[in-house]
Formats: structure tokens, C-alpha cells, sequence
């Protein structure tokens, strides 16, 4: 009975495929861990002509500017999803990093008169030289005590910042950074911003797209379900996670130059745990073990702080229950669920509209 | 030849002693069966010589190199390969990934290279994947190769434990109770591609506790009992030694 009302064909049937379809257009497939050969797919040049198009569209300074911190937060949330999502450490000093990186690049910039281009690389340098030395001994720890460690790691980059004044601007932080800069191009407008950091960010994202189809994503892969699985085939536990952790802090580095220049300021407000506390969010929303997932975490969360801003008082409750609601429903991120469970719920809505008919 | 030798090896967990001066020996090319009752030592043993843990006295050689202390992803890099007991499988990969990460170490490729993906890291995976579903094969897996390695039976996380630990193309193989939980059928089939790992050259030693399936494949058996041993000779010896028979088979 039930089999043949399977096979009735009915026009909602349409509508649930349209749907699907359209669906598959936008959310990626569960990725690989190897390579398949290369082809372009709609879906990718959906995504490029969106990401190319939509200023354009949508013209307001006001759009480009909270865009230009999305893309920013997105380069942060992917390089820790590199080490989150992948290879399963929690790190709870995301932010020193990208503090670093914006450091090295105020000070190269407005004191030693070094171009921001080469400005760039070397904050991601600097960030990934302190990532290895801060690692090395802290990365023996697991779950709670390395979320500790970060955590103490980013509070004595704080206070390291806030009481050396002749280096970092103290309190008051470093003013006059110059815009970012190619061969004369000044990137001055949002617009310019935008097209700069997002095309960074694509950059990123394909580099670490090759990494986690390559020996080195399985490794992680390996570490993060089973340590000791990982080192009986001869997997460097201890040299991948500190891999990792540096290839999440030159990430963090980068992010913070293109901050630096871009908002031609750095002050330690924006580096405290705020910060590493919204970056982790950004992941666990987009889902673990998924690349797309944190950006649109980032996206998602940078327009929801914007969008509370106007109310201040009741922000932080508001946030709270948003969080909680999305962490009930979406317990392993938007970008790895959001394809099962739509389609759970359109195959659910089918059942029990006929169930309701045979009952009847 | 002695391939692997363990000498006089001691160790204690919080004063019990759960290894007291073993000494064993395993010949290139053989099967050797390791038995004993629950909480005799045998897979303290295993991780002492996979590097898990550290002995507190004594030594491990593998191919007349001095093994104990090293860490265990550079015994494994040496040709020491191992299952567990409670299985390690990665579920978070598909079957074939797993395979893939068996050949960890066989494989072009660092985190710069890899991210760039140069044209040897294209070549070198392209290899490896070949091979990957070619041991997929020999195991029986190849149908299953696109699944999530949590979707898989028991019987079939346990070949494929085996197909990881093969992937890395170890010398030496420790199999820690393969065969545990599994069905007759099943357990019968795993002996036959000991039979033939054995034949293509690989040493392995085993720690079971199906007695048919160990005195069928194994040159050799070494009975351990809260942490000494017992017995050691070929398997109809062993079998019918008073003590092993007293202390294993029939504990009244």
C-alpha cells in the first residue's frame, strides 16, 4: 500500500526536485578527502559571480564596508577551521594572532616606511613564528587545557601590548596606517576593500582546498577521530597538529594586515577574547569539517552583531538566544546540515501528508 | 633470522606488574600466535613494541636496531604495523580515505607543496589512490570504497583496520584479537588472508583467542599468564603442555 503510493507520481513532486535542485546549486557536496579531476561547476561560478556581482548590485558603502569585515572575519574563521574543524584542537587565542599580524603591519608600515604588499607576508610570517613557538609546548595539551592555554595565551598578548607603550601605542594603539597598495593602486574605497579582501579569501579558500584533499587534510582528518590510529601508520601526531596550528595563525597573520590596513588603525580592544570567542562561533555555526561553512558563519554573524548594534541594550540577550536556537538546531553547523536536514524535512512533510491519507 | 626480539622486558602500571622479564623472539617470514587469558599482558605487550608506551626495563629490537623509547609513528615508519583491539578506524573519512591515510607516509607532500598542489603531489596521489583501491580489492572492500567508514558492519571495519595497516606496507604486522566478535564465516575468511599475507612474505604476530584459528596459520605460539610466559613452542607443543592446558584452557 505504502509502496504504491511511492511510486503515484504527484505534482508536489515538481515543486520538492525544483527545490532540490536549486538547493544543489548553492550548498556544496560533502567534501572529499582526495582529488577528483577538475571541472568548473555551476555551482562554483555561482558563488564567483555572486561574490563579484553583489556590490555592484547592492551599492552602499555602508554594505561594502560590513562585507570588507565579513571577508575579514571569513579568512579568520577559515584558518582556524583548519585546526577546529579538521584536526579537532580548540584554540581559544585565535585573535593574539590576527593581533600580530595587524601589529607587524602598523609597525613596518608607519615606522620603517615598508610597502603594506610586502607588509602583508611578513605578518603572516611573524604570526606563524610565534604560533611555532607558543605551540611547540602547549599543543601536548587536550580539550579543556589547550582551550586554556590559548585562552592564557591571548590575555598575555593583551597585556604585553597594553604595557609597551614605546612598541605597540599602549592603550591607545597605532593611528595612520596606510592603505593597502599594489604597484600604485591604492585600495582607498570600500569597494576597492571589498574586491581586495575577498579575492584574498578566495585565494585561501583554494589553497586550503588542495591542503585537505591532500595527504596532509587526511592526516588531520586521522588526528582529530584517533591519536593513536594516526601514529600507528606513521603520522607525526604532534608535528601535524603543530602544522596546523601555524598554518591557522599565517592565516590569522594575513587577516590582520589586511585589517590593519584597511581600517588604518590597531588598538587592543579588538584583539581580546571577544574575538576568539566570535571566530570559534563562526566555525561551530559553519559547520565542522567544511570549508564554505565558517565564511558563512562569518558572513552570518558579522551582519547579526551589525544588526544589533541599533539595539544596544538588549543586544547581548538577543545574540544569546540566537545562538542557542542555531546550536539546538544546527548542532553540527549550518553549512554541513542545512543539506541533510532540508532534506530530511522535505521527505518529512512528504510522509506525513500521506500517512495522513491512509489514515484517513 | 630474528626479526623482532623483545628482551626481558618489564612493566608495571601503578606497581601491578603487568609484564615481568618477557622475552620473545619472532623469525622473518612466520606466524606467531600470542595467547593467554584476559589481563595476562598481551596487548601491554603490543604497545610496548608499537611504541604506545615505554617499558620500564628491558629492550625491543626490530631488525637488529634497537627500537625501545622511539616514538610510535617512528616505529611504524621503520615496518612495524599494528591493529587495535578496540578498533581505531577513522569514521569521519570514507573507506578508501582511510586507506589513503594508511599510506601516510608514502606519500609525496607537506603542508606548503600539498596547498600549492605541485605536479609530483598530482602524480603521487594518483599512484596512491591506484593502489588504495587495489588493496580495497584484496580485502573485499572495493565495494564499499565510496562509504563512510562508520557505515560499515564490524566484520568489514575490522578488514578495513587491516587494509589501513597493509596500506602502509609494514614488515612486521601486530593483529591484536583480528578476529574478535566476529562470525564463524567471517573469522574463517580472515584466516585464509593471513594465510596468504604470510605466503607474500609478511611476518605477523597475533594475538587471538579463536584457538582453531591460531593453531591452523601460527609457526609458533607463546602462551603469556599475568605476565609471564609460559609456554612457547609450536602450537601442538603448546597445546598439550600441563601448564598452559591448567591455566588457559580448563581453569577450574
Amino acid at each position: 500500500m505504502v509502496d504504491q503510493v511511492h511510486k503515484e507520481f504527484r505534482k508536489r513532486d515538481l515543486l520538492y526536485s525544483g527545490a532540490l535542485w536549486l538547493l544543489s546549486l548553492i550548498i556544496p557536496d560533502p567534501q572529499l578527502h582526495y582529488r577528483r579531476e577538475y571541472q568548473l561547476r555551476r555551482r562554483d561560478l555561482f558563488y564567483l559571480l555572486t561574490i563579484l556581482l553583489l556590490p555592484l548590485i547592492w551599492n552602499d558603502a555602508h554594505f561594502h564596508h560590513l562585507m570588507v569585515l565579513a571577508g575579514i572575519h571569513g579568512i579568520l574563521a577559515l584558518g582556524l577551521t583548519l585546526f577546529l574543524g579538521y584536526a579537532g584542537q580548540i584554540s581559544l587565542g585565535h585573535a593574539a594572532f590576527f593581533g600580530i599580524g595587524s601589529y607587524t603591519t602598523a609597525i613596518l608600515t608607519t615606522r620603517y616606511d615598508i610597502s603594506s604588499f610586502l607588509a602583508f607576508w611578513a605578518s603572516g610570517l611573524t604570526a606563524s613564528f610565534f604560533a611555532y613557538l607558543i605551540g611547540r609546548p602547549i599543543l601536548k595539551l587536550k580539550g579543556y587545557f589547550l582551550a586554556l592555554a590559548t585562552l592564557g595565551f591571548g590575555e598575555i598578548f593583551l597585556v604585553l601590548v597594553r604595557e609597551s607603550p614605546h612598541l605597540t601605542g599602549g592603550v591607545i594603539g597605532i593611528f595612520d596606517i596606510p592603505f593597502f597598495s599594489i604597484a600604485g593602486f591604492i585600495f582607498d574605497t570600500y569597494l576597492r576593500q571589498y574586491y581586495l579582501i575577498w579575492g584574498v579569501l578566495i585565494g585561501l579558500v583554494l589553497f586550503s582546498k588542495n591542503l585537505i584533499r591532500s595527504k596532509m587534510g587526511r592526516a588531520f582528518l586521522a588526528v582529530a577521530a584517533s591519536e593513536d590510529g594516526a601514529s600507528a601508520v606513521g603520522i607525526d601526531v604532534n608535528g601535524i597538529k603543530l602544522g596546523v596550528f601555524v598554518m591557522g595563525a599565517a592565516f590569522a597573520g594575513l587577516a590582520g594586515s589586511l585589517f590593519a590596513s584597511v581600517m588604518s588603525t590597531a588598538n587592543p580592544d579588538i584583539f581580546s577574547l571577544n574575538l576568539s570567542v566570535l571566530i570559534v562561533m563562526m566555525v561551530i555555526l559553519g559547520g565542522m569539517g567544511n570549508l564554505y561553512g565558517p565564511i558563512a558563519g562569518a558572513v552570518f554573524l558579522t551582519w547579526l552583531i551589525d544588526g544589533l548594534s541599533r539595539y544596544q541594550e538588549y543586544s547581548l540577550p538577543i545574540y544569546g538566544v540566537i545562538l542557542i536556537l542555531l546550536l539546538i538546531f544546527f548542532p553540527d553547523g549550518i553549512g554541513t546540515r542545512l543539506r541533510v536536514r532540508l532534506i530530511y524535512l522535505i521527505s518529512y512533510w512528504g510522509r506525513k501528508r500521506r500517512r495522513e491519507k491512509v489514515e484517513l | 633470522m630474528i626479526f623482532l626480539s623483545v628482551e626481558e622486558i618489564v612493566k608495571n602500571y601503578d606497581g601491578v606488574g603487568a609484564l615481568n622479564r618477557i622475552s620473545l623472539q619472532v623469525r622473518k617470514g612466520t606466524v606467531k600466535g600470542l595467547m593467554g587469558p584476559n589481563g595476562a599482558g598481551k596487548s601491554t605487550l603490543f604497545h610496548l613494541i608499537s611504541g604506545m608506551e615505554r617499558p620500564d626495563s628491558g629492550r625491543i629490537r626490530f631488525k637488529e636496531r634497537e627500537i625501545t623509547g622511539l616514538r610510535s609513528h617512528e616505529i611504524s615508519r621503520l615496518g612495524v604495523g599494528r591493529t587495535f583491539q578496540t578498533l581505531q578506524v577513522w569514521g569521519n573519512m570514507t573507506v578508501v580515505e582511510n586507506v589513503l591515510t594508511g599510506m601516510h607516509t608514502r606519500i609525496k607532500g607537506d603542508l606548503l607543496s600539498s596547498g600549492l598542489y605541485l605536479p609530483w603531489i598530482k602524480k603521487s596521489e594518483e599512484t596512491a589512490m591506484k593502489e588504495a583501491k587495489e588493496i580495497l580489492e584484496r580485502l573485499g572492500l572495493f565495494g564499499r570504497w565510496k562509504w563512510f567508514a562508520s557505515q560499515l558492519s564490524y566484520g568489514e571495519q575490522r578488514r578495513l583496520e587491516i587494509a589501513r595497516a597493509l596500506a602502509a606496507k609494514p614488515e612486521l604486522l601486530l593483529l591484536d584479537e583480528p578476529a574478535a566478535g566476529l562470525t564463524y564465516p567471517e573469522a574463517k575468511q580472515l584466516a585464509e588472508t593471513f594465510s596468504r599475507l604470510k605466503e607474500s612474505g609478511f611476518t605477523l604476530l597475533l594475538i587471538e583467542h579463536h584457538m582453531g584459528m591460531v593453531m591452523e596459520i601460527a609457526d609458533e605460539v607463546a602462551v603469556l599468564n599475568n605476565g609471564e610466559l609460559l609456554a612457547e613452542g609450536p602450537p601442538d607443543v603448546v597445546k598439550n603442555d600441563p601448564g598452559v592446558i591448567e591455566a588457559y584452557m580448563i581453569r577450574k
